[in-house]
């Protein structure tokens, strides 16, 4: 599974996808190609603003959190006062609101806001 | 349904403690997949919501943090995994999960920490039975 996400990152083909709205887009994105056409939900693929906003979300509404000190690049253990089961909880409340499933050796190391975010970013499979 | 859908994920013994926390953490993690499930199964869609029943099982594990010795560890850990067997494959009714998980949690002193070391053991045994 991470190999496969590992391997998406560095893929970069023009596909053409055959989505639901049919044969679409065989040209790359204005950015250089860091769209991403192989899964089928591909269209809707979140801006950074938004996952950051739903990331804060999900951490400010735990219930040990104090959600003023909750800031894009707060460390959970450290600056927010958790311990590393409360980590794992954060980081199957992220599961549960992004709808992935996260290894658990990616799991592990996610440990603070920016980390988490730059992982859902990167996750070819969030929504 | 199997009934060994969440068998026995503890084989013979930790090595070490950290070992035991790894295997507790995948058990929670586990868990935490599964509570999906469950709320279909016993219908809680009114009673509860997916991350109080998380945070429910964090605090029952946290109960038990002050252990240090890997093959305590490794025996709770088979009860919960027992448990949580229990109550994915439907063993269990809708007032068990709802008595043991989802009501009283918030008033409740004994969910607040570990597990009271400070009184004495007398005092201990005393309140539990008269012999």
């Amino acid at each position: 599974m991470a190999l496969r996400a590992a391997i998406l990152r560095h893929v970069r083909v023009p596909i053409q996808t055959l989505t639901l709205t049919g044969p679409k887009r065989q040209v790359r994105g204005p950015n250089g190609g860091s769209l991403r056409f192989l899964s089928s939900h591909g269209d809707d693929h979140m801006t950074k603003d938004d996952v950051i906003d739903r990331v804060l979300s999900v951490v400010k509404s735990f219930p040990k959190v104090d959600p003023s000190k909750v800031s894009p690049d707060v460390h959970f253990q450290k600056d927010l006062g958790l311990d590393s089961l409360d980590n794992v909880e954060i980081v199957m409340a992220l599961e549960e609101e992004f709808k992935l499933q996260i290894p658990d050796l990616e799991a592990d190391k996610i440990d603070s806001c920016l980390l988490a975010i730059e992982y859902i970013y990167n996750h070819p499979m969030a929504s | 349904m199997a009934f060994t859908l969440r068998s026995v994920k503890v084989p013979p013994n930790s090595a070490s403690l950290e070992e035991a926390r790894h295997r507790v953490f995948d058990f929670f993690r586990a868990a935490c997949r599964s509570l999906p499930s469950v709320m279909e199964i016993y219908n809680l869609q009114d009673v509860a919501t997916v991350s109080q029943l998380r945070s429910t099982i964090a605090s029952e594990i946290r109960k038990n943090s002050h252990v240090t010795d890997p093959k305590v560890i490794d025996m709770l850990l088979f009860k919960a995994m027992e448990e949580l067997g229990n109550i994915a494959e439907h063993a269990k009714q809708r007032h068990h999960i709802i008595g043991q998980y989802v009501v009283g949690r918030q008033g409740l002193v004994q969910e607040l920490g570990t597990k009271d070391q400070g009184i004495s053991n007398f005092l201990k045994n005393f309140y539990t039975t008269n012999y």
